[in-house]
């Protein structure tokens, strides 16, 4: 098997660069994410391996040959499609042995199309025409039409995106093991964090086609590299505030809606750093009733449930929101309430309020 | 004191040469004044119908809908006091964001002061403050989303009907605004119907839910309710995130109660004493029942439900962790991380106590304690 | 919402009837034309009943029109087939050509490509009169001049310009991925276009062809100029009708009837497609 190696490679549209400098190596057997907000340049990346578009620069290589300006039928490459793509003239057993690039005939085509659609559930309705099938079994059978011929690099533009949220739940518990059986390098392309880092050994974040972090889904969620990434990776998204951290008695604290918190020790440099971004996630924050030091009061605007947590509109003195998101049966049950606010030193990040990365050292998440 | 009371609506649209479709069957629905209600469903279940019947966009087959004690069925759409916000934005296109909004308020008669003075107020709530002079066409559909529920949401009505209204809205910006628009409604003591398919949506903005499938209303209750004490197995299984775990157990009794097994792998001892008259009945008499637990309730680590790991996903704040046993799949969800791999064989712990019981129609008939 | 008052309905049929009758009259006067006499039609005023005559059809089949003043050849039948081999080969040619343009069209963005197919378009806006009187003298030149080939040419300015803006919009409604997928599959793009955009545009070309087919067959001014007896059309043919001693009316009515009984029957059976095809294909184009 081979990996697949992107080498700078950059890409325009007129005045638009839609891929700016980006390099990538995907192992076989391994699945990158590639996750970014939409108009960041994913589909365009896949769409270059594919063969759709050609890069303006760089390189791409599978398997340590570039396969750049070979048409996009000798690639060796595999791809499902966001709507699907199935063709509409032939019925799923067709469109499944489309993928066999004409390699296998008679008995081993049937026996592969019949062994792919038992993998994926789907050989009871390979008989029928696209239109008859759920969009649950339309996806499926474009993933089995992209994993028939064992191609060496995996291409996956969203594919649950236009599936309903109980499949894309099933899928999404089903897919890493189905994508791992095939030992092809894959992409994969969503826009839904969550998706994201259950599927992926590492993600790749694209924010205006460029690369800004790629490393494993809890590193990213841990210690995201600049604010952007902080806000994409978490739901409801990361609080921010304006500080400017500064040390007094060997303590180090910011300024938050009035009130000073203490910030982690270890982040001493970012200290002499100015005009940071101070982001807490909102599962991080305690709401009490009891005023402290170091709590910042605030006023609940409105109580919205959600993922089985109870997520808390706070407005601060200054009139800035921040969101909690506390367990479902805490006691903070009614709005209009006056509640005060803490957080953990470790839990703060800091971000340079010019450029959006991270200041000082590596945040500290314990798992349990 | 009910604002919106819909008594026996049916709608059934009939068009030549096809079936006539029963889009919504005996709905029964009362708000009160200052309550945020969800129709939640998946498409074709009605829910879109039932709010077209109360802005005055369809009729009524049969059945009657009052708001403020006036009945409204018969009343064309700009008669009935409501404000609606379009799935499908439905900005005029020649008109600029701010007078957009402002286009509801004229009619009412305001000073110009004041109607600039409420537009600026709406927008600033839904972020739209630099974009009050564009026009439709060069905003993002999710600028247009939010600007399409600001006109509806500035207006003096009884009612506001709201459309799949943040369904386009930008992932960072949507918890912030469900607060905001949240807050508001209540702060004015507004009453407000939305319409979605999204459950998170549902159970972050509304008091109640009206959950409806085939045109049928199934349940109207609290969140809480609704995941706590579902009435039927339509509803347990649609409410949750991750639906819920459902299991279909052979019944025997046993030491006053009962005994419910899946094979010989999983068994669970219901006590006699937690169950009502008709539940020990129903359990009587039928051999085969369906449970259900929800995900969040399974405990991972302990217990004596061995499973097989099929995945194990760390998503920042909580693991997913989903093993099979007896060839049933079974999904827990627990706020720490699990070590556990595929292929691992670890215990899952379902207690007796977390289990929802339904009959063989599908009705619950017993909860699990405490939700 | 409901529109079915009783008032509305009876409303609703007499508009439709006076709308039928507007269009359908001509037609049907037309058919009882043709099984009339030349002095019955003419009486003043015209009568409804009358007694039918197959002498009209009988003259137009056995080519023997005959007049006050005598007998009269006129090689109507010939003039049917020649519409039909006329018609036939300028569609086939015009699909042949049109279609792999429509595609180049619809899929690739090149230099002058909105121009050249606005171009091929524009052809449609000149009266054909503007580019026959030189046309007409290139033919004699080239000895196109009097051949079923140089007719089938000139007839390209009819039905190329139709069928690679019909189709073109079919080309464009289909997914590209569809393609894309096809292609990631081993297959080369002559494979894609011939197995999966020809087949998805199916419906798009059948109603392209039938429509050009339709307006070929319609034509008059460019068989008129360009083709002498043997190669004329119905529609230039049915000029014989008008001689020396009359217009033969319900000659006249007959051929008409025979005329277009083809092309109508063509239309009945393809209406679907065809207001599908400009439905979908054209107004997106």
């Amino acid at each position: 098997m081979a990996r697949l190696e992107l080498n700078s490679v950059g890409k325009a549209f007129g005045a638009v660069r839609c891929a700016d400098d980006l390099s990538l190596v995907v192992e076989p057997g391994e699945i990158v994410a590639v996750f970014g907000p939409s108009g960041s340049g994913k589909t365009v990346l896949l769409r270059m391996i594919a063969g759709m578009f050609e890069p303006d620069d760089g390189d791409i290589l599978v398997g340590g040959r570039s396969i750049v300006g070979a048409p996009p039928e000798r690639r060796g490459i595999g791809m499902a499609f966001q709507n699907f793509a199935l063709f509409p003239h032939m019925s799923a057993q067709d469109n499944i042995a489309s993928g066999l690039r004409a390699k296998a005939k008679g008995g081993e085509l049937t026996s592969r199309v019949t062994s792919i659609s038992r993998l994926l559930k789907i050989e009871h309705v390979l008989g029928h025409m696209p239109r008859e099938l759920s969009n649950g079994q339309k996806q499926r059978t474009a993933l089995a039409r992209a994993l028939i011929g064992n191609p060496e690099v995996l291409l996956l533009d969203d594919p649950l995106r236009n599936v309903d949220a109980k499949l894309r739940y099933e899928m999404r518990l089903e897919l890493p093991s189905l994508l791992r059986r095939s030992s092809a390098a894959v992409l994969y392309v969503t826009q839904d964090y969550r998706e994201a880092m259950a599927i992926a050994d590492r993600i790749a974040v694209l924010i205006e086609g460029r690369l800004v972090q790629v490393a494993r889904p809890e590193e990213i969620y841990a210690r995201p590299a600049s604010v952007a990434v902080a806000r994409l990776f978490g739901d409801p998204s990361i609080n921010l505030a304006e500080v400017t951290p500064h040390t007094k008695q060997a303590d180090l604290t910011a300024e938050i809606a009035g009130t000073k918190v203490r910030l982690d020790p270890v982040d001493q440099q970012a200290a002499d750093h100015g005009p940071c971004w101070l982001g807490v996630r909102p599962d991080d924050l305690v709401v009490t009733r009891t005023a402290s030091e170091d709590a910042i009061p605030a006023r609940i605007v409105a109580i919205t449930p959600m993922h089985e947590r109870a997520v808390l509109l706070l407005r601060f003195a200054d009139g800035s929101e921040w969101l909690a998101a506390l367990p479902p049966d805490s006691p903070m049950a009614s709005a209009d309430d006056g509640v005060f606010v803490r957080f953990a030193p470790e839990a703060a990040l800091l971000f340079d309020r010019a450029t959006g990365l991270r200041v000082g050292l590596p945040h500290r998440r314990q798992a349990a | 004191m009910a604002m919106l009371e819909i008594k026996n609506v049916d709608k059934v649209y009939s068009s030549r040469g096809k079936p006539p479709v029963h889009a919504v069957r005996a709905l029964d629905m009362a708000v009160t004044k200052g309550e945020i209600v969800a129709l939640l469903g998946s498409s074709g279940c009605g829910k879109t119908s039932t709010l077209r019947m109360i802005a005055g966009f369809e009729s009524v087959t049969s059945g009657a809908i009052a708001l403020s004690q006036r009945r409204i069925d018969e009343l064309p759409p700009a008669k009935r006091k409501v404000a609606m916000a379009f799935e499908g934005y439905s900005l005029y296109p020649p008109l600029t964001v701010r007078e957009n909004i402002a286009f509801a308020l004229k009619a009412q008669q305001l000073s110009r002061g004041e109607i600039s003075r409420r537009v600026e107020a709406i927008a600033r709530l839904v972020e739209i403050e630099d974009i009050l002079d564009s026009f439709p066409r060069a905003i993002s559909g999710g600028q247009q989303q939010r600007v399409s529920l600001a006109r509806a949401l500035v207006r003096d009505a009884d009612l506001y009907l709201l459309d799949e209204p943040m369904g386009q809205l930008e992932p960072q910006l949507r918890a912030v605004l469900r607060g905001r628009i949240k807050g508001l409604l209540a702060e004015r003591g507004m009453t407000a119907i939305f319409v979605t398919h999204d459950q998170t949506e549902a159970s972050a903005l509304a008091d109640r839910i009206a959950v409806m499938e085939d045109g049928v209303l199934q349940q109207f209750a609290s969140e809480r309710e609704l995941k706590n004490r579902p009435a039927n197995l339509f509803v347990a299984s649609f409410i949750g995130e991750p639906p819920m775990n459902l299991l279909e157990t052979g019944v025997a009794p046993a030491d006053g109660g009962f005994r419910l097994s899946v094979g010989s792998d999983i068994a669970f001892q219901i006590p006699g004493d937690t169950l009502d008259q008709a539940a020990r009945r129903s359990l009587e008499q039928g051999n085969r029942v369906r449970v259900g637990i929800r995900p969040q309730k399974v405990a991972v680590g302990t217990g004596d439900v061995r499973v097989r790991v099929v995945s194990n996903q760390w998503l920042g704040d909580q693991s997913h962790v989903a093993g099979e046993c007896a060839g049933h799949l079974l999904i827990a969800v627990t706020p720490n991380r699990i070590a556990a791999r595929a292929g691992d064989v670890i215990p899952f712990a379902l207690e007796p106590r977390h289990l929802h019981i339904f009959g063989a129609d599908g009705t619950c008939i017993r909860h699990a304690e405490g939700g | 919402m409901d529109h079915s008052s009783l008032a509305g309905r009876i409303f609703r049929g007499v508009a439709l009837a006076l709308v039928l009758v507007f269009f359908m009259f001509p037609i049907v006067w037309i058919l009882m034309m043709s099984f009339q006499t030349n002095e019955q039609i003419l009486r003043i005023p015209p009568h409804i009943l009358f007694e039918p005559t197959l002498s009209n059809y009988q003259a137009l089949i056995s080519g023997q029109l005959r007049t006050t003043a005598g007998n009269l050849e006129i090689p109507f039948m010939r003039n049917l087939m020649n519409s039909f081999v006329l018609s036939s080969a300028a569609v086939l040619l015009a699909l042949l050509l049109g279609v792999p343009a429509a595609y180049a069209f619809a899929r690739f963005k090149f230099r002058l490509g909105e121009s050249i197919a606005f171009t091929l378009l524009s052809f449609r806006f000149a009266p054909p009169l503007l580019v026959l009187l030189p046309l007409s003298l290139y033919y004699q030149q080239l000895g196109l001049s009097d051949t079923y080939f140089g007719i089938v040419w000139v007839y390209q300015l009819i039905a190329l310009p139709l069928i690679l803006w019909i189709v073109r919009g079919y080309f464009e409604d289909i997914s590209p991925d569809i393609e894309h997928a096809y292609r990631l599959a081993g297959h080369s793009w002559r494979e894609a276009f011939t197995r999966i955009a020809v087949p998805l545009a199916g419906p798009g070309i059948a109603a392209a062809g039938l429509l050009s087919f339709i307006f070929c067959w319609n034509n008059f001014v460019f068989a008129l100029i360009l083709a002498s007896a043997d190669k004329q059309p119905v529609t230039v043919g049915a000029l014989a009708f008008v001689t020396a001693s009359g217009i033969q009316y319900g000659q006249i009515a007959a051929a008409i009837v025979l005329s277009v009984t083809p092309t109508l029957l063509l239309a009945l059976y393809a209406q679907r497609y065809l207001v599908e095809g400009l439905s979908l294909g054209a107004v997106k184009g």
